[in-house]
């Protein structure tokens, strides 16, 4: 891991104790620092969705339950499981990176586009199934929360399978393998993972 | 105390479906039947999905080695956010009729 | 600084121009575009904001009396705002051709500013123009039958957040343009901002269908929480191209960092 921390850092090797190199490491950001300008500034614009839909339902609180009744816990638990599945094996993607073992990342940013495409055929097939109940995004207040937060979510995934699929690239061609662009692809992954937890729980689960 | 890193990306993953499966859990199973408004569930749910996100911030995007700002300005995120959605849950709740 | 000695071999220098006539600046033409901008914005803050109260947008649900109304009580506001707007609107092309610019810079393919120009001409002017002539000829008479009034501003309103739309692909545009590129013409935190704000433009989308509730075109998530993340965005842009038209150096390389000014 030497190598890997004091080269992400710029530095050369060797002669590096290993209190040093906890305190060193103490302070790397993964992959491209400014991917968190993203990261943050989606956070704060889904929080902000998340206050306008709490406010709402607190205004109607009954037609929320009522409507809540209508979605599948059990698909919702399967989705969230799905995506942090994904984030793992993007984390295992970015360790074997590291590690130099290149087969096995790739191998790992495949599973995570696999499950990242599980879960949007879930979304898919969840939404299809609702609009044949005639449950649509203007049936009714929560429907249209419904629609639009997994909607904005889902748009957020499509863009991950483009960087995603960066990662590819790069782990494909001994000549590329940049640790920074797989890395930065990992933290926006992570991204579309944490948001969704969120909106399981305030449009799946809380009551 | 040293944890190979692949083995704690396990145990992360392992312990977000644990009380992922707690919250569910929560969201089924209680007094009142499934669907009536209930604080503690809705806190409690709450709660559990700020612990995953910080956990999922922690460990997989790794801002436990990050620098301060960085740390703090996701705690900053994750603690606002979570006041506001508690404060509009609590504050609005007697105002709402069912 | 021996001027003689180095007029005829040194390159451009990275930092300020040498302090000759202010014509002889081979960046005036970026800095009265930036200028340009920064007069744009102003008058547009003044002519939607103040004058014709045009923004925050009124209400999408509002009935036949209640459009009259707005249309008699912002009256001259809306005629002499949108006069002005009428008269500086080619204004809106220097911001974009400075963006263009950015992206001739920079070590992608010219595709991009190109891409980038084509788009903000076909439908960023007209877009807003369109909300300016709907509004301005339903205050031009007042005595209009109301039915007609409500036309002009659905009409206005819906062509206004409906070329937000326009942002999204610009932004992708750019912000991929500064992602790829690798002469550190803008930080790619930046490019970030511009994927960012394609994504939450997708929310203007819902306007069409909701008249009330926070995805009709007044709503506090497709208007509000959308405009606070225009604007931050606007904020960055602008002083980030001030920031580049100091660095420039008409070269084609890395764009050097910018040097601290000299001692006075």
């Amino acid at each position: 891991m030497t190598n890997v921390v004091s080269a992400g850092l710029g530095r050369s090797s060797g002669g590096l104790n290993s209190k040093a190199e906890t305190e060193l490491r103490a302070s790397v950001i993964p992959g491209q620092p400014d991917i968190w300008v993203l990261v943050l500034l989606e956070a704060f614009t889904f929080s902000s969705y998340f206050v306008v839909y709490m406010i709402y339902r607190m205004r109607n609180p009954g037609l929320y339950l009522h409507s809540q009744a209508q979605l599948s816990l059990q698909l919702g638990v399967v989705n969230t499981i799905v995506l942090l599945t994904s984030s793992w094996s993007m984390a295992r993607c970015v360790q074997s990176a590291r590690a130099g073992d290149y087969g096995i990342a790739l191998r790992d940013v495949s599973l995570t586009i696999l499950l990242g495409l599980v879960f949007t055929v879930s979304k898919l097939f969840e939404w299809v199934t609702k609009t044949q109940a005639g449950l649509t995004f203007t049936s009714n207040e929560f429907f249209m929360f419904y629609y639009f937060l997994t909607g904005m979510h889902l748009l957020h995934v499509l863009m991950g399978f483009v960087f995603l699929g960066v990662v590819v690239y790069q782990l494909s061609s001994p000549a590329r393998r940049s640790q920074e662009v797989i890395e930065t692809g990992a933290t926006y992954w992570h991204m579309i993972d944490f948001l969704w937890v969120i909106i399981f729980a305030l449009l799946y689960v809380m009551r | 105390m040293a944890i190979s890193a692949s083995a704690r990306s396990v145990l992360t993953w392992f312990g977000l479906c644990a009380i992922t499966l707690i919250s569910w859990w929560l969201g089924t199973h209680h007094e009142q039947g499934s669907f009536a408004p209930n604080a503690a569930v809705t806190l409690s749910v709450i709660g559990i999905a700020a612990i995953k996100v910080r956990v999922i911030f922690r460990e997989f995007m790794e801002v436990r080695n990050a620098p301060a700002l960085l740390r703090h300005l996701t705690d900053a995120w994750l603690g606002l956010s979570v006041a506001a959605l508690v404060a509009a849950y609590l504050i609005t709740r007697p105002l709402a009729g069912t | 600084m021996n001027t003689a000695a180095t007029q005829t071999l040194a390159p451009m220098p990275a930092s300020a121009p040498a302090r000759g006539k202010r014509r002889d600046d081979p960046k005036l033409e970026l800095w009265i575009a930036w200028w340009v901008t920064i007069a744009f914005y102003n008058i547009f803050t003044i002519a939607f904001f103040i004058l014709s109260r045009t923004q925050p947008p009124p209400k999408a649900w509002w009935h036949l009396p209640r459009i009259v109304q707005w249309f008699d009580d912002n009256h001259f506001g809306i005629l002499f705002g949108f006069a002005m707007m009428f008269l500086i609107v080619g204004f809106s092309i220097a911001a974009n051709a400075l963006i263009a610019q950015s992206m001739r810079r920079m070590s992608v393919s010219p595709m991009f500013a190109y891409s980038y120009l084509i788009i903000y001409s076909l439908a960023g002017v007209p877009g807003m123009l369109l909300t300016c002539i709907a509004l301005t000829v339903g205050a031009m008479r007042p005595d209009r039958d109301p039915k007609l009034l409500s036309l002009l501003y659905d009409m206005g309103f819906l062509s206004f957040s409906g070329t937000m739309g326009i942002f999204l692909i610009g932004s992708l545009v750019w912000g991929i343009a500064i992602v790829l590129d690798n002469n550190r013409v803008l930080p790619k935190w930046f490019g970030y901002m511009n994927l960012s704000n394609a994504l939450t433009e997708v929310v203007v989308a819902p306007c069409v269908i909701f008249k009330a509730g926070p995805l009709a075109w007044d709503g506090s998530i497709a208007y509000y929480i959308n405009m606070v993340i225009f604007g931050i965005y606007t904020g960055a842009f602008i002083m980030l191209l001030r920031n580049m038209i100091m660095r420039e150096d008409f070269g084609s390389g890395v764009l050097p960092v910018l040097e601290k000014p000299p001692r006075r």
